[in-house]
C-alpha cells in the first residue's frame, strides 16, 4: 500500500506546484495594473474624462450584451432544437468569427457602413462610424458568437427527455422551453450575460476599426488606456485599467456565485465533503 | 382486434449498433399490455417508439388509428412514466406532479384537491415540498407515477413502474393502477422484469429478445412450451412442464 501512497501523494505535490507557479504569475500580472493605479484612482473618478468612458463603456455593454442574447438565444435554440437544412454548415459560419481576429472583425464592419448601405442609414439617422452605435455594434459582432456557442452548450446540456416528458404532458414547444429548458440552462445563460458584458467592456480592437478613437467622443475605458498612453499620461491609463480589472474581478465574482448548484435541489445539502 | 388503440405495423428502427426489428403488435383500447425482456433487448426503445419519440424510422406506429408522429406532441394525451423517472430537478415534487394541470391552466383549487387525492393514493404527501434531487428512489417513482396519473391520460406507458417499491407499497400500487384503469379505462402499456407481476396486471404478455418481439402470450399462457428455445429460456424452462423458480 506504501507505494501506491508515495506515488499519488508525487502526483499530487506536483500538480499543487505547478498551480502556485500559475498563481504567482497570475497575481503579478494584476498587482502591476493594481498598484499602479491606485495611487490615481482618486483622481480618475473626478476627471470628467475617465467617468465619461466609464459612462459610456457602461451604456455600450450593456445594450450590446442585451442585443447579444437576444440574437443568441433563439439561434441556439435553432441550432440544438430543430431540423433545418445545412444547418452544420449554418453552424460554422455563425462560429467563424471565433477564430478571427478583432481588428479583422472591425475592418468588416468598416468596410460594410462606409458602403452605400452605411450612408443610406446614416442618412436615416442611424450613425455608425465614429459614432456610440458603432462601439455598440462592434461589441456585439465580437461578442455574438461567443455567446451562441456557450449558449448552445448550455442548451445541449439539457436532456431532451424531461422536455419530451414535459410535452407529454401537454406543453407545447414554447411551454417546454419557458418551463423546462431554459430554467435548467439558467446558470449558463448568467454566466454567458456576465462573460458577454465584461467582455463587452474590454473590446477595443473591432472598436477602434469602426469609431475610432476620439477624446471625449468615442472613448470607452479600453479606449481611455490607449489614448492617454499614447499621449505619456501613465497614470490616467492605469487608473481606467484599474477600473475595467475592478469591473472584471466582480464579474467574476459574480459568475461564481451564479455558478453555484441550488443545493436545495440536491441531497448534497447536508454534505460538506467526502 | 376491432378497436385498437395501438397499432405498430413492420416498425424498425436503428439506433447506433441497436436495432428495433420488424415489430407488429395491436393493442387493444383499455387493455393491460406488459413487456418482459433481456436488459438491452429493446423495451424502452419500443415504448419511446409508442410515444413517438423517434424522428428517423420505417413502418407505422398509430393511436386510435392516427399515425402518432401526425399528432403534436402535447396532444397525444399520453403518460409516461420513463425508467429513470425523468422528474424535473428544478421544481418541487408538487410542482412535478401539477406541471401537466397548469399547463392546462387548471384552477389552483382544483389542482390541490388533485394532488392530495394522488398523493394519497401514492402515500406520498409527506415529501411534496422536496426537490427530486433529494427523494428515495421509490419516492421518485411515486412522483413520476403520480405526474402521469394525474392528468388520466388515454394511454399509460410505464418503463418499469414498481422497480424501486418494497413489496406492500407494489401490492399497493397494483390495486390503485388496476383502480384507475377501471374508473378511466385508459389502455396501459408497462415494461417490466417482473413475470409475477406481469401476469397479476397484463392481459396479454409480449417478450422482446434482442430488439424483436418474438412471442404475445396471454398472461394465463406465460410460460406454455414454444420452439424457440430463446423464449424458453428466458423464462426459465428448460423442458416441456418444468419451469425454474
Ligand atoms: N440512442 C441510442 N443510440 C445507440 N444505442 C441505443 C440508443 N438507445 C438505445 N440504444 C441501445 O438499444 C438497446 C436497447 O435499449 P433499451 O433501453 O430499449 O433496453 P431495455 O430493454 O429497456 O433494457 P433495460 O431492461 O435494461 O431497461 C440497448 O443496447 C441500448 O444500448
Ligand atoms: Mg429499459
Amino acid at each position: 500500500m506504501r507505494w501506491k501512497i508515495s506515488t499519488f501523494d508525487f502526483f499530487e505535490i506536483l500538480t499543487i506546484i505547478i498551480t502556485f507557479i500559475v498563481i504567482i504569475f497570475t497575481t503579478a500580472l494584476i498587482l502591476a495594473i493594481v498598484l499602479k493605479g491606485i495611487p490615481y484612482l482618486g483622481a480618475a473618478f473626478y476627471s470628467e474624462e475617465v467617468r465619461f468612458s466609464i459612462r459610456l463603456s457602461l451604456y455600450t455593454a450593456s445594450i450590446a450584451t442585451l442585443i447579444c442574447m437576444l440574437l443568441a438565444i433563439p439561434t441556439a435554440y435553432a441550432l440544438t432544437r430543430t431540423v433545418f437544412p445545412f444547418k452544420k454548415a449554418c453552424q460554422m459560419i455563425i462560429e467563424l468569427p471565433l477564430s478571427m481576429p478583432y481588428l479583422v472583425l472591425g475592418l468588416s464592419l468598416l468596410i460594410i457602413f462606409s458602403s452605400d448601405f452605411g450612408k443610406a442609414l446614416k442618412e436615416l439617422g442611424f450613425k455608425v462610424v465614429f459614432d456610440k452605435n458603432g462601439i455598440i455594434i462592434a461589441q456585439t459582432v465580437v461578442n455574438l458568437p461567443f455567446a451562441i456557442r456557450f449558449i448552445r452548450t448550455a442548451f445541449e446540456e439539457v436532456d431532451e427527455r424531461l422536455e419530451f416528458i414535459s410535452g407529454s404532458l401537454g406543453a407545447t414547444k414554447w411551454e417546454r422551453f419557458i418551463t423546462i429548458t431554459l430554467p435548467l440552462a439558467r446558470n449558463g445563460i448568467f454566466s454567458t450575460i456576465i462573460l458577454t458584458w465584461s467582455r463587452a467592456l474590454g473590446e477595443f480592437g473591432a472598436t477602434l476599426m469602426l469609431v475610432g478613437a476620439t477624446r471625449m467622443k468615442t472613448e470607452t475605458l479600453t479606449t481611455s488606456i490607449y489614448l492617454n498612453l499614447a499621449t505619456g499620461d501613465t497614470g490616467a491609463s492605469m487608473a481606467s485599467a484599474t477600473v475595467i480589472l475592478i469591473i472584471s474581478l466582480l464579474s467574476l465574482f459574480l459568475t461564481n456565485w451564479i455558478g453555484r448548484k441550488n443545493k436545495q435541489e440536491s441531497r448534497m445539502k447536508d454534505v460538506n465533503r467526502w | 382486434m376491432v378497436n385498437a388503440m395501438v397499432e405498430i405495423n413492420n416498425y424498425s428502427v436503428q439506433l447506433g449498433k441497436f436495432k428495433l426489428n420488424q415489430i407488429n403488435l395491436n393493442i387493444g383500447e383499455k387493455e393491460i399490455f406488459a413487456v418482459l425482456g433481456r436488459t438491452g433487448s429493446g423495451k424502452t426503445v419500443l415504448l419511446e417508439s409508442v410515444a413517438g419519440f423517434y424522428r428517423k424510422f420505417s413502418g407505422k406506429v398509430m393511436i386510435q388509428g392516427i399515425p402518432v408522429i401526425d399528432v403534436p406532441l402535447e396532444k397525444r394525451n399520453i403518460g409516461f412514466v420513463y425508467q429513470d423517472f425523468g422528474l424535473f430537478p428544478h421544481m418541487t415534487v408538487f410542482d412535478n406532479i401539477t406541471y401537466g394541470l397548469k399547463i392546462r391552466k387548471m384552477d389552483k383549487g382544483v389542482q390541490k384537491e388533485r394532488v392530495d387525492k394522488m398523493a394519497e393514493i401514492l402515500s406520498i404527501g409527506h415529501i411534496l415540498k422536496q426537490y427530486p434531487g433529494t427523494l428515495s428512489g421509490g419516492e421518485r417513482q411515486r412522483t413520476a407515477l403520480a405526474r402521469a396519473l394525474i392528468l388520466n391520460p388515454q394511454l399509460l406507458l410505464m418503463d418499469e413502474p414498481f422497480s424501486s417499491l418494497d413489496p406492500a407499497t407494489k401490492e399497493n400500487m397494483y390495486e390503485q393502477i388496476n383502480k384507475i384503469h377501471d374508473i378511466f379505462g385508459c389502455t396501459i402499456l408497462f415494461v417490466t422484469h417482473d413475470f409475477n407481476e406481469a401476469q397479476r396486471m397484463a392481459d396479454r404478455i409480449g417478450i422482446m429478445v434482442n430488439g424483436e418481439l418474438k412471442a404475445v402470450r396471454k398472461s394465463t399462457d406465460l410460460f406454455e412450451w414454444c420452439q424457440d428455445e430463446e423464449i424458453n429460456q428466458f423464462l426459465g424452462r428448460n423442458y416441456e412442464g418444468s419451469v425454474h423458480e
